[in-house]
């Protein structure tokens, strides 16, 4: 008896910290079907029909090449990230040389290595590049992910046992064959959780974006969403359902990838 | 081992000794050093010179760093309210974490659904975490003064967003909202992975479910506790999203720089004040980041002991 009443207060605790969880999230999907005049008049709890019209005026605005941008940045930006980030873990638990050691250490340091820190400095890098103006500044910086070289180090280690990658040596097959054919499958529930990260934080990023973005052809959607705020003095219903826009494909794919995230995180931040 | 390697790859070691190893580690170096060490280091140089971005640079020595530990009254405000923020903030939300992540391992049925919507929160685009609570806090028509009136906490509604004295809790709230979700998956990725025998072994041995926690489960997440003190340490002295976002996305907040009487000014926040908006004082502002860098980095060595230690232990 005890033990169901105890029971009973677990799932109504976690089923209130949800509620909180979600509520914002409701109201934002809530929102995006109001008029922004009649946001401020009460709580918004049940859908109105203005969804259409909101759909709309953000269609009209440059919400398609942002969002083009936004996902050009983050799938490049993840790709290079999580390729990169692969190849250094490998390489750092698989092989065996002088300088693994201190190399391992240098790891797991640049991951508390700020990159926001530089900013000024990697302005005028990128300027002497000539790549203002462009949207690369926006991407090439997630190649250098001190998180991700430590996370695939960490799932590596656990997820990929050095027998396999000598027996494959014996059968004949050179490193990057076996690196491509054989070890990338073991390491893709690891590969998956880093990729959803970076897709999340290089889709969520603000400062870069903010210092670099000079032009409305470069927007990425939060420079966007603000920049709605301050051109027509805040049509908050567009905001709103553009925001929600720009949120749902993280949804799906948090969703989607729910399982393997949790796996690859299981493996991966485990040892810390 | 070595030998068995040794005989697998007799008479090109050297390949699997430097050639390879180089060939896979070096683009991340190289990234690494350009995109991450390069900005930093040249960030420092700029940091002693007076420079706006367009004329030449005027070596000042550290002057501005004089500056900032002697009489800019911002940053000092900044390191204030990012610490009291920090400190907020993140025990709570990782106290939370881990304590729903407990409880959730206890659940069969319903987990993955728990989970995955309070993952949500740290999956929406920070500016519309702004932008909603900026409505939800709102003076006269946000809902938390609505609920906290109707259950007769307060008599009339709290002026959130423009009092000094509350500001900084949205923002601090904010961060729990956002990351608890993010420290339970965490968590609950390492209950997951320790052995079901430990807790037979204590639900054999007579232990209740308080106990079990405390003296097993805690323990057992030292090193993801240690992971996840130290990362959010360092996010947090970045802090700049959240804060910023609150009171320049909307019309209900304040849009003074810092939130009202600056009391949400925070480290980073300050430096892109100083150096890309109200004044474009690049010199000043490498300086800035420096000496966040170098906090950050203080913490972070001792982080690494920690961790270090931790993962020893392990082993």
């Amino acid at each position: 008896m005890k033990k169901k009443s105890m029971k009973f207060a677990i799932v109504l605790l976690i089923f209130l910290v949800s509620l909180i969880s979600l509520y914002p999230f409701y109201t934002m999907v809530m929102m995006s079907t109001y008029k922004t005049e009649d946001i401020f008049k009460g709580v918004p709890l049940l859908p109105s029909d203005f969804f259409m019209t909101n759909l709309k005026l953000v269609m009209q605005s440059n919400f398609i090449q942002t969002y083009a941008n936004s996902l050009f940045v983050s799938i490049i930006s993840t790709s290079g990230c999580v390729f990169v980030s692969a190849m250094a873990g490998y390489g750092l638990t698989i092989y065996k040389f002088r300088f693994r050691k201190v190399l391992l250490k240098f790891v797991m340091m640049t991951m508390m290595v700020p990159t926001q820190i530089g900013i000024i400095g990697f302005m005028i890098e990128m300027k002497s590049f000539h790549m203002t103006g462009t949207i690369w500044p926006l991407i090439i910086g997630w190649f250098a992910s001190g998180f991700g070289a430590y996370w695939m180090t960490q799932f590596i280690q656990g997820a990929l046992p050095r027998e396999i990658v000598e027996c494959a040596r014996i059968d004949g097959c050179n490193e990057f064959g076996i690196f491509l054919k054989i070890s990338i499958p073991c390491m893709i529930p690891g590969l998956t959780t880093l990729a959803l990260l970076i897709f999340l934080w290089s889709w969520n990023s603000y400062l870069v974006p903010l210092v670099f973005v000079n032009k409305p052809q470069l927007y990425t959607i939060p420079i966007f969403i603000k920049s709605l705020g301050n051109a027509y003095r805040t049509d908050y219903g567009a905001q709103i359902t553009g925001l929600l826009l720009s949120t749902i494909p993280l949804v799906l794919m948090f969703v989607f990838g729910s399982k393997s995230f949790i796996k690859g995180l299981t493996a991966g931040a485990v040892k810390g | 081992m070595t030998g068995q390697r040794k005989k697998t790859s007799m008479g090109s070691t050297r390949k699997f000794t430097v050639f390879w190893p180089i060939i896979f580690i070096s683009p991340f170096v190289i990234c690494f050093l350009l995109f991450n060490i390069y900005p930093i280091l040249y960030t420092f140089f700029a940091s002693f010179h007076k420079w706006d971005g367009i004329s030449q640079k005027v070596f000042i020595g550290i002057d501005n760093y004089k500056t900032i530990w002697i009489e800019d009254k911002n940053f000092r405000k900044s390191v204030f309210c990012t610490v009291r923020i920090i400190l907020c903030a993140f025990p709570i939300a990782i106290l939370l974490g881990m304590v729903l992540a407990a409880f959730l391992s206890n659940l069969k049925k319903g987990r993955q659904v728990a989970q995955t919507i309070n993952f949500l929160p740290y999956i929406t685009t920070p500016v519309a975490i702004g932008l909603i609570f900026s409505f939800l806090f709102d003076w006269s028509s946000g809902i938390v003064n609505k609920i906290l009136m109707a259950l007769g906490i307060i008599d009339e509604g709290l002026n959130w967003l423009g009092d000094a004295k509350l500001a900084y809790l949205v923002v601090a709230f904010m961060i729990i909202w956002k990351s608890s979700g993010y420290f339970m998956a965490i968590y609950l990725a390492g209950i997951t992975s320790i052995s079901e025998d430990i807790f037979e072994a204590a639900k054999v041995d007579g232990a209740n479910a308080f106990v079990t926690f405390w003296k097993i489960t805690v323990p057992l997440l030292k090193p993801i506790t240690i992971f996840v003190v130290i990362t959010s340490l360092i996010s947090g002295l970045q802090l700049f999203d959240e804060p910023s976002l609150l009171f320049t996305g909307s019309g209900t907040g304040s849009r003074v720089v810092g939130g009202p009487e600056r009391s949400c000014l925070s480290i980073v926040w300050n430096f892109y004040d100083v150096s890309f908006q109200t004044t474009s004082r690049l010199g000043y502002g490498s300086a800035i980041a420096i000496t966040l860098f170098i906090i950050i980095v203080i913490f972070a060595m001792f982080g690494m002991r920690f961790m270090q230690g931790a993962s020893e232990e392990d082993l």
